[in-house]
């Protein structure tokens, strides 16, 4: 293992903000730390990066301990959300600037800016400010200035979140490329989803300081634990166990021992729909997004979601049928109790 | 392994590396100093005022209760202070409201006049108010009237001239947070003009008023220049102190009377804190500056009384730069150089040494501040908290007071501070405690504006924190330690009140000569004396500019090249 949190803890007052959380990150791995706002990404991301100091647990790289490296020492990249480039200096100046104090030549470095630049595709910006350029430019000037020393990990802190929505994707496929051809161990912050689903090689699920599951973005996707991941990753329809026996009671089948505690989650592409005169099931709206339709059907299961590719003959009113294959769902343990709705 | 057992682990690993030890030098020395150069003295002025004979006691309290001429003199200062508040919270917000709520052509000048009793000494204004009132003054002769201007109306005037740029400034920062959205909004919804003034302006402008009105009697009920020179025998608190303890060698009398001074500024700065933090609260980020249109009837008042106001000003400080270069007031009239040419033993000298205190005051007060901000980023809220708040402190304590405190604290064998005691250097660090709050203030809003990312991008980057402070920290916040730097030199050249306890017949700094100088009768010679004291002054306005404009510029051609 290349990178190696364990049980990692980090309280302000009476608020704990990680609670024994380890993680690891193989060389060359691209690790998306995924969760809502406050649940302790940022500051495992801050640990790492030695910008916070730990209450307790280990950090390590490669079997040696960086807890007592000050961050200036542990030779690491970051990017933040906001840019943070230098505004007193010039794109080149920003790149350049760990290379100056690691004591590059003057001539070595501006060799190395000018094929960072190239690689993030903004040969011409080296004597502009900060300030002259825009949101999405600035960004990949931070990523250039990030791994321009040879990062041993680099650090993302949500870097796509300040843009809007076009550069975004832009952005996130240019710096799976860079990381992929550099192979740079990675970590990313990030809240949104599709994201993590986009970049990653390993999601790090997170919620309230504890990590609640680690695994490969299709492993989330159709696999999740628990009922907060199965919301979180996505539109989910989740039903108690009742309504399933009763209802879909080929489902029944994939439960883990009879645990009442267990949910069906089941994803909204997942169940089939067809029209039918004598459909047990109801279409009450359809939203249009374009490459799918959205469909929210009343059945004898309660609520839930449906999409379907193409064009769809359905207007609200409609009576269909609905059909679930059994591998479709997976029982999640409901962690987030006292929530009410069973449906998402 | 328990969670306990596993941080008491990490935290006995933790280095003393060289940023650590760093940080603990730049929040270490500001806070020696803030501890020897004010909490030090304050404790002391604080028990020689319950000192009597050889034990403690509120003897001193009772006497001082007990006599009449302190209760006339705290009746006259509160009068004063009222009276002051009220006259420039109403000027101030006319020019204020006329500068940033009006349309009209000029406002550079009116800026430019507002300020100019700043770049004074207090007692300037004094000055000017007698060459154009007193019993030889134009006016006074002119209408053939004998106006009695020592006393109760000319401090009155002079105070309020003194005060007013600081009441224009806070009163327009408040109205400028209103936005043009507002205005729009009102507008669209059908608010008329005078609504709009009364719905949104007046309470933008709620705070701002607050704070300006405690600011104005905090500063009239310190000033020591003013009343000193036109007060007469209108005796204030800070005149109290000074017979005191010049007068009478009453040293604990003094303290008793200085911290009795000091309980209304304490109260009034806590309650202007207050307002400041709500006024803060209310800004938002983004916003869209008001352009007035053009309205007749509501401009061209508000010019006209503007103007007025800045020809007041304009003719008090004018009639001492004129006065100066007059032969004989007012029997010859004809111009001459002649009182350029300073009587008093020592004649010029207080004036270079009164520059050579700012420099090192600004020099050095501008550097302790700045390792101050910049160590205070780094430390856990809980602990940077009270220090900040020491910091901010000494803006609530009268010039007149920390004077005091000083003598007793550096006039003492008990200590080996007394190897300062008489030395120019004791007086440029007074200069910068006095103004300690007002720097420390302007500092960390520029500090508030460096993003902490900047500064973890660049520890990242493998700089340690002297490297960070250098190549990011210092760039980014040049204009606000430039703005620090003058501040703290123009106020150390005309300040009076702190500094008039510690200069020594060998030792006198600018101020307090124009004020030996007119004591002595020599009132041209004071003008005159005045006049160089504005002309340093004024140098380092342009000097200001010029620096902040070359800061601006390199930054923007950078940029374009």
């Amino acid at each position: 293992m290349y990178l190696t949190v364990r049980d990692a803890t980090k309280t302000y007052g009476n608020f704990t903000a990680l609670d024994r959380v380890s993680i690891e990150i193989e060389k060359g791995e691209f690790v998306c730390l995924l969760g809502p706002s406050g649940c302790g990404k940022t500051t495992l991301l801050r640990l790492i990066a030695g910008l916070t100091e730990l209450d307790g647990g280990t950090i390590t790289l490669e079997d040696a301990t960086l807890s007592d490296l000050p961050a200036r020492k542990r030779g690491f990249g970051i990017v933040f959300q906001s840019y943070s480039l230098f505004p007193n200096m010039t794109v080149a100046e920003n790149i350049g600037y760990g290379l100056k104090i690691r004591g590059v030549q003057k001539d070595d470095i501006a060799a190395r800016v000018q094929e960072l630049l190239a690689l993030v595709k903004l040969p011409q910006v080296a004597d502009n400010l900060p300030g002259q350029l825009s949101g999405g430019q600035q960004q990949r000037i931070a990523l250039a200035r990030a791994i321009a020393v040879d990062p041993r990990v680099l650090l993302l802190d949500e870097p796509l979140s300040a843009l809007d929505a076009k550069v975004r994707s832009v952005l996130r496929d240019e710096i799976r490329q860079v990381q992929r051809s550099l192979g740079i161990p990675t970590l990313m912050v990030t809240h949104d989803q599709e994201e993590a689903l986009a970049l990653a090689d390993k999601i790090i699920c997170m919620n309230h300081g504890v990590v609640v599951q680690a695994g490969t973005p299709e492993d989330l996707y159709h696999r999740p634990a628990t009922r907060f991941v199965a919301e979180f990753m996505g539109i989910s329809n989740l039903l108690s166990a009742d309504p399933v026996a009763r209802h879909f009671p080929d489902l029944m089948s994939t439960r883990p021992a009879s645990e009442d505690s267990y949910l069906a989650c089941i994803r909204p592409e997942q169940i089939g729909v067809t029209p039918s005169e004598t459909g047990a099931a109801v279409v009450r709206s359809i939203s249009f997004l374009g490459n799918l339709r959205r469909l929210e059907v009343d059945g004898p299961a309660g609520p839930l979601w449906v999409e379907t590719h193409g064009g769809s003959p359905y207007r609200p009113g409609d009576r269909v049928e609905l059909s679930i294959a059994p591998e479709a769902c997976t029982w999640v343990v409901d962690d987030t109790a006292g929530t009410g709705a069973v449906s998402a | 392994m328990s969670v306990a057992e596993t941080s008491s682990r990490a935290r006995t690993r933790r280095r003393l590396d060289a940023d650590r030890l760093l940080t603990l030098a730049c929040i270490g020395l500001p806070l020696l100093g803030l501890i020897l150069f004010f909490a030090y003295p304050m404790v002391i002025v604080f028990l020689r005022s319950i000192t009597v004979g050889d034990s403690y006691g509120l003897g001193n309290y009772t006497e001082v209760l007990g006599s009449s001429g302190f209760w006339r003199a705290t009746r006259h200062s509160l009068a004063m202070g009222g009276a002051t508040t009220a006259l420039s919270v109403f000027l101030g917000f006319i020019i204020a409201h006329g500068l940033y709520r009006c349309a009209f052509r000029g406002k550079w000048l009116i800026r430019s006049v507002i300020v100019l009793p700043l770049l004074a000494p207090s007692l300037v204004q004094a000055l000017g108010l007698i060459f154009l009132l007193g019993r030889n003054g134009v006016i006074s002769r002119m209408l053939g009237v004998e106006i009695e201007i020592y006393g109760f109306w000319g401090l009155l005037i002079a105070n309020t001239l003194y005060a007013l740029p600081q009441a224009v400034m806070i009163i327009g920062a408040a109205l400028v947070l209103l936005d043009a959205r507002t205005y729009e909004a009102a507008e669209v919804m059908g608010a008329p003009p005078w609504r709009q003034f009364r719905d949104l302006t007046l309470p933008a402008a709620r705070f701002g008023i607050l704070n300006a009105a405690f600011v104005c009697f905090t500063i009239t009920i310190t000033d020591f220049g003013n009343a000193a020179v036109i007060g007469g025998d209108y005796s204030v608190l800070a005149t109290e102190i000074y017979s005191q303890v010049v007068g009478q060698r009453n040293f604990n009398m003094g303290a008793v009377v200085g911290i009795m001074l000091l309980l209304p500024t304490v109260i009034s700065y806590s309650i202007e804190r207050q307002a400041m933090k709500r006024q803060q609260a209310g800004q938002v980020t983004g916003q869209e500056p008001y352009r007035p249109s053009f309205a007749p009837l509501r401009d061209i008042s508000m010019a006209a009384l503007s103007l007025l106001i800045c020809a007041g000003i304009v003719s008090v400080i004018g009639i001492v730069v004129y006065a100066s270069f007059v032969t004989l007031w007012p029997y010859n009239m004809a111009l001459s150089p002649k009182h350029y040419d300073i009587t008093l033993a020592g004649g010029y000298s207080s004036l270079w040494m009164t520059v050579v205190i700012s420099l090192a005051a600004a020099a050095g007060g501008t550097i302790a501040v700045f390792l101050l901000g910049l160590g205070l980023r780094r430390l856990p809220k809980a602990v940077a908290q009270p220090i900040q708040i020491l910091a901010a402190m000494p803006a609530a304590v009268p010039g007149m007071v920390l004077g005091l405190a000083y003598i007793l604290t550096f006039n003492s064998t008990a200590t080996p501070l007394y190897l300062l005691y008489g030395t120019a250097a004791l007086i440029a660090i007074i200069n910068f405690y006095h103004y300690h709050t007002q720097s420390f203030l302007t500092l960390m809003t520029g500090f508030r504006q460096l993003p902490l990312a900047l500064e973890e991008a660049a520890n990242s980057l493998g700089a340690g924190l002297g490297r960070t402070a250098r190549d990011i920290v210092v760039p980014f916040i040049a204009p606000m330690l430039v703005s620090v730097f003058f501040f703290l030199f123009m106020r150390s050249m005309v300040t009076l009140s702190a500094v008039v306890f510690l200069t020594t017949p060998d030792l006198s700094v600018a101020a307090v000569t124009i004020m030996r100088l007119d004591d002595a009768g020599l009132t041209s010679q004071a003008a005159a004396f005045s006049t160089c004291v504005m002309a340093v002054v004024c140098l380092a306005v342009l000097s200001m500019k010029a620096v902040l404009a070359l800061l601006r510029r390199r930054g923007g051609n950078r940029g374009a090249a």
